[in-house]
């Protein structure tokens, strides 16, 4: 086993690895933590021409400001899952950069990486969207931000354009009374998950849900957020698991997942659904002990 | 490509410096073990199974997913480098020790991974429970000992 | 010759003991080399080309651009190939169907991943380019991808054969079965599949090659048959004695590298080229297209009296042979004798047959068809005792098999039978049965008990051979062509001389596994090697010691039978002053007697009548007992295994730690049968070839398995030890599905037993209970 040929090329920067981009066009790929892209050139299923390693543009500090945590795109899962800040301000991110792959995957592995390779079975595209992350693009016009949403289009598409690098992600920090929850179902215990499901509620000074979001993973092209209406009539109402297993089965129901050789995609549907309602449990549990202990 | 194609990489193995030429599409792998660092072992080429886990300046990664190039500048630690930890020269390290005392191989092919990736954690959080011990390991497989004596290995081996 | 008495179980040295071997520690050093770590100056790298669809005919062959590619040295064609045919005759000439296997497909390929070309070259760069430019051309040829399918009339034909490969039947008539089951209180009636699995030892199949001074072509590999020398032969077209196979130490082999892997490919490489060549399968290759496990479809119905007799059993077990024979006859047979397990079945109508498909060839693997028939067996009886109300236990107990009954085969069992005890060690050691950790979970408790033969069919004449050398310094020399997959199958031998002779283990060099330099041991599978080369081991140890003896005696002017070997000494019991052995081969040497000694092992044998199916099956069987204790979740229909124990009688245990080791791993992999792991194949075509999407269990996955060892001393290994390798993988399957039926009462027949295949399970009853009214006779 070897990988087919090409040509190396080492980023120090976000702009270098951008005018290499610019230069190979679609004849390149970027090279972040490897855990996803090696593989794939490893069985030869990839074979760019080159590869421009960002591994050298390295990671400062994740850092907190203005309600943002913000994130170098080269931030290692290992970080991610271990960082006092991101354990304490983003509790969600941490649990699902821990759930990633092995301990290996986790060493090499960023963020930046995951969410531009856009697996839809990915933990932390996953994380991303439901925490209504948003990540920053340099291209050769300059740098633009967009939404996870946004980004993410279709299995292991995005919109990115082929001379664009991602360099940061900045996900909102937590609301006074909100909770989270990610959970996912896997075969084995590391790999990929059947189907996944992360939360957030938010409960108001009386106990009652004031705001939530749900997504599921591994049952699309990309990950998927529940509809909005469906969430908005658990609003003002005391958080009751028949209630969120309402809301989960109806966005679970509106799913259309894939058979694949782990799980069929009437078995992802129902489970998603399971899922989804533990999230939101787990997450409204969360938010009145965050409510109770401030 | 042609030899004109290679280029120059050198980091250290246990603590010695090496140099190669080599194609930029050469997994670090590969590199190792023609350099006679067969104790890294190919198994999968996915990263799954863990069978070439080396210690990249101190944390465990797949050499099958890194290219040599990448490991420009690189400490690198392979069980072989272990041992440099004994107490005398030439004994086993006391992790080695542990296994052999607890019969924590069989066919043996798993053994150098699984030692670093526990060492690494070791090191790291120096009282993990049995639970822990399991998550660190979930990523280098072994299809001979069930775990168990793996595991009794490793929590023998936990500073008191 | 003095027959050395057989020491008291106390009088033990190093029997049972469970000392760290020289293999172990270089393992654990990371300093023994495999097969693939082998280098040699100018060496080669080769690379099998497999066919890409599961059914065709090959119209075409271009391989010109490859050939013409720098870098590539040979690039081999079935027209290359002197006799292009694999030979194997694993029934033993009883009656399986006579089809050719090819080492390269020529005009026709009857699975995705068959070889069709061979490729050296001077880099694995160069080989992999070389690969992408051969072009082949197939004509789709219709294919045959299940056994029911195989069987149909009408059905393609994997080979011009047919595609029942062999029939094997024991036991009475179906008249009389019939008329046995008319007369039981309740009949329960059962259908159970079997998956595809892969071995999946960490270390992929490889080898290396050169030519040896005198032409021999000389292999390296990781195999468990270094008697397959004589195959490679007969392809290159060479005498047997200019084929030499070493086998290294393997990291796995489970019964995966019993038939040739690598070798036929390597030795054409290394014989065309002339040149050292390597070939390591890549892991997805291995996935693709190494022999598998069989899949089985087994139909069961089992006649019981009201109290939980057993009177009549009828078994029908098709399995898939894959595309070739390989040793799927002989697996069958083995289905065949153990089909109704550790139980006394007055009137038993067992059959089983091996059809081909155009799937991967399945052939030996730990277990060797006696273990998917547990499956069956075990949750037979579970349902038996649900259907009477009686406790699982007590069913079993009522009809286990007792030392001095006769088996299916009509064979009279005349060692120990501990099943009854190895079910309650293995209950007991459960301990208290857990809670379930929340709402919509439920725990249950399951076991399973079996019987696994150890040692070769008796009618395969099986021996072995061991050679012995005392050297000048008192240090031994152990050779045996015995082969060690990991288990210490080499490490045990030399234990068992130590026994004997009194060499500590320290001083004895251990080299195995050379056709040139070892003495024939007969391969490493059946669970054979502690039974046969441990008993040529013993035998040439007690024959050495037998010669020594009398030269110690006048040296020391002491009785012969007095005389201790220990410590590297011979010693009059009790006494200080004792004879070196160093000092002994010195006299030896004076008085002209040999201090090294060639012993030959032979295994009873006997005969079997395939048209009676009655005869003699296999020496021994191994009995054992695992339980579990899972906790399933209802609505995602995910199993955990929370506990788990396995009791096996191993006879005697000659190394504890390494006893315990192979039966953690054979539950272990049981586990993973159970629950997760599965070739999946689509028209034949493989769904996933990557590791990553083979589900055997992690670290995280398993619980700890608790482990009770037994030791009746009655094995007909060495010091009454029996084979314990490939017994304790059966039970697991049947355990957990016992396990999950006691927490959910729903059944799971197939397996693996998948979160989704188990929620089908649970709605189905939920639908059942609704509606359905159950009767006497229950299925």
């Amino acid at each position: 086993m070897v990988a087919a040929p090409f040509r190396y090329q080492r980023a120090a920067s976000f702009e270098e690895a951008v005018a290499a981009l610019a230069e190979h066009g679609e004849d390149a790929k970027l090279l972040a933590g490897g855990q996803s892209l090696v593989p794939m050139l490893n069985l030869r299923v990839a074979r760019p021409e080159w590869l421009i390693d960002l591994n050298p543009v390295g990671a400062g500090p994740v850092a907190e400001a203005g309600g943002v945590l913000r994130l170098p795109a080269l931030t290692r899962h290992r970080v991610l899952e271990s960082d006092g800040l991101v354990r304490r301000r983003c509790p969600l991110l941490a649990e699902a950069a821990s759930l990633v792959g092995n301990v290996r995957t986790r060493a090499r592995g960023t963020i930046g990486g995951s969410l531009a390779h856009a697996d839809p079975a990915g933990e932390l595209p996953l994380a991303a969207l439901t925490l209504g992350a948003e990540v920053s693009v340099l291209g050769p016009a300059g740098a633009r931000d967009l939404l996870v949403d946004e980004l993410l289009i279709s299995y292991l598409t995005t919109a990115l354009a082929p001379d664009e690098v991602i360099t940061e992600v900045r996900v909102p920090a937590p609301r006074p009374r909100q909770g989270w929850s990610f959970l996912e179902l896997t075969r084995r215990t590391s790999d990929w998950m059947v189907a996944g499901a992360a939360a957030l509620v938010e409960l108001d000074e009386r106990g009652t849900v004031a705001a939530a979001s749900l997504a599921f993973g591994g049952v699309a092209e990309r990950p998927v957020a529940a509809p909005a209406e469906l969430l908005g009539g658990l609003y003002g109402e005391p958080p009751a698991e028949q209630r969120f297993a309402r809301v989960a089965d109806l966005a679970a129901a509106t799913l259309r997942p894939e058979d694949d050789v782990h799980a069929s995609g009437t078995y992802r549907r129902r489970v998603a659904g399971v899922l989804g309602r533990r999230a939101l449990n787990q997450a409204a549990i969360r938010a009145r002990a965050s409510g109770e202990t401030p | 490509m042609t030899d004109g194609d290679k280029q120059r990489v050198s980091f250290t193995v246990n603590g010695e410096a090496r140099e190669a030429w080599v194609f930029p599409h050469e997994s670090l792998l590969d590199v190792l073990r023609d350099a006679g660092c067969h104790e890294v072992r190919y198994g999968c080429g996915e990263g799954v199974c863990g069978t070439c886990t080396v210690l990249l300046d101190g944390e465990p990664v797949s050499a099958c997913l890194l290219f040599a190039v990448q490991a420009e500048g690189c400490s690198l630690l392979t069980v072989r480098g272990l041992a440099q930890g004994a107490a005398q020269p030439g004994e086993p390290h006391p992790l080695q020790a542990s296994f052999l005392r607890n019969g924590a191989a069989q066919c043996g092919f798993c053994t150098p991974g699984m030692l670093l990736t526990a060492w690494a954690l070791l090191r790291r959080e120096p009282h993990p429970t049995r639970e822990r011990i399991r998550r660190e390991l979930c990523g280098n497989l072994c299809r001979c000992t069930g775990y168990s004596k793996i595991l009794d290995a490793i929590e023998d081996c936990r500073q008191p | 010759m003095t027959e050395t008495t057989v020491p008291t179980r106390e009088g033990y040295r190093i029997v049972g003991r469970s000392p760290a071997h020289h293999d172990f520690a270089d393992k654990v050093a990371g300093s023994l080399l495999y097969a693939a770590d082998w280098q040699l100056p100018g060496m080669l790298h080769g690379k099998v080309v497999r066919a890409q669809v599961p059914s065709a005919r090959i119209t075409a062959m271009d391989v010109s651009a490859a050939r013409a590619l720098p870098g590539v040295v040979a690039v081999l064609t079935a027209a290359d190939v002197p006799w292009n045919q694999i030979v194997e005759h694993a029934s033993g000439g009883l009656g399986e169907l006579a089809v050719a296997m090819p080492v390269l497909a020529a005009d026709r390929v009857r699975y995705q991943g068959e070889p069709v070309a061979l490729i050296a070259a001077v880099s694995p760069q160069a080989a992999e380019e070389a690969a992408e430019l051969i072009d082949v051309d197939y004509q789709d040829l219709p294919g045959v991808f299940e056994v029911e399918a195989a069987l149909e009339p009408g059905a393609p034909l994997v080979h011009d054969e047919g595609n029942l490969l062999v029939t094997w039947n024991i036991g009475g008539d179906a008249a009389e079965v019939d008329a046995a089951m008319a007369a039981a209180d309740l009949v329960v009636e059962g259908a159970y599949r079997t998956q595809r699995v892969e071995h999946a030892y960490l270390e992929p199949e490889a080898g290396v090659g050169w030519v040896e001074t005198g032409g021999i072509i000389t292999l390296r590999v990781a195999t468990q048959v270094i008697e397959h020398a004589g195959a490679i032969a007969a392809i290159l077209g060479l005498p047997a004695n200019q084929v030499r196979v070493i086998s290294s130490y393997m990291g796995g082999g489970f019964g995966g590298k019993e038939d040739m892997t690598v070798e036929p490919y390597l030795a054409l490489l290394v014989w065309h080229t002339r040149r050292p060549v390597r070939l390591v399968f890549e892991r997805q290759e291995s996935l693709l297209a190494t022999t598998k496990r069989h899949p089985f479809v087994m139909r069961y119905r089992t006649g019981v009296r009201r109290d939980g007799t057993i009177v009549a059993q009828d078994v029908d077990i098709v399995g898939d042979a894959g595309a070739y024979p390989y040793l799927s006859a002989r697996v069958l047979f083995a289905a065949c004798v153990c089909a109704s397990g550790p139980y006394r079945v007055p009137m038993v109508r067992h059959r089983a047959r091996a059809v081909f498909t155009n799937t991967p060839p399945t052939s030996a693997f730990r277990g060797f068809g006696a273990m998917q028939v547990t499956f069956a067996y075990e949750q037979q009886l579970d349902r038996v005792a649900a259907a009477l109300g009686l406790d699982p236990v007590a069913v079993r107990e009522r009809n286990f098999l007792a030392k001095g009954d006769a088996i299916p085969t009509g064979e009279r069992l005349d060692t120990a039978v501990a099943v009854g005890e190895c079910v309650r060690r293995a209950l007991d050691a459960l301990g208290e049965p857990p809670r379930p950790s929340g709402p919509g979970r439920r725990v249950g408790r399951g076991f399973a008990a079996n019987m696994q033969p150890y040692g070769r069919t008796m009618w395969f004449r099986d021996r072995a051979a061991c050679w012995l050398s005392l050297e000048a310094d008192g240090s031994l020399q152990l050779r045996s062509g015995v082969t060690d997959l990991g288990g210490g199958q080499a490490a045990s031998l030399a234990q068992i001389v130590s026994e004997i002779l009194g060499v500590p283990l320290g001083e004895i060099g251990v080299h195995i596994g050379d056709t040139a330099l070892t003495p024939p041991a007969g391969g490493t599978f059946a669970t054979r090697q502690l039974y046969m080369s441990g008993n040529a081991a013993l035998a040439a140890a007690r024959e050495l010691r037998a010669r020594l003896l009398p030269v110690a005696a006048a040296l020391l002017g002491t009785a012969e039978d007095d005389l201790v070997f220990e410590d590297g000494m011979v010693r009059p019991p009790g006494g200080s002053r004792g004879l070196r052995l160093a000092e002994l081969a010195a006299a030896c040497h004076q008085r002209g007697v040999p201090t090294s000694h060639l012993g030959t092992w032979y295994a009873p044998t006997g005969a079997f009548d395939p048209a009676s199916g009655q005869g003699s099956s296999f020496p021994d069987y191994t009995f054992g007992a695992h339980a579990a204790d899972v906790e399933v979740d209802l609505e995602t229909g995910q199993t955990r295994v929370l506990s788990y124990a396995a009791a096996h009688d191993v006879g005697r245990a000659i190394n504890p730690l390494r006893v315990e080791g192979q039966i953690q791993g054979g539950a272990y992999q049981g586990i993973g049968y159970a629950l997760g792991e599965e070739i999946v194949l689509a028209d034949g075509n493989a769904t996933s070839t990557l590791l990553a999407n083979y589900l055997m269990p992690n670290a995280v996955d398993l619980p700890d398995v608790r482990v009770v060892v037994l030791e009746s001393g009655e094995g007909k290994g060495p010091f009454g030890a029996r084979g314990i390798g490939e017994p304790s993988i059966a039970n697991a399957a049947a355990t957990i599905a016992n396990a999950v039926a006691a927490a959910t009462g729903a059944r799971v027949t197939q397996l693996p037993i998948t979160p989704e295949r188990l929620l089908g399970a649970l709605d189905a009853l939920a639908v059942e209970t609704d509606t359905v009214e159950g009767g006497p006779h229950a299925s």
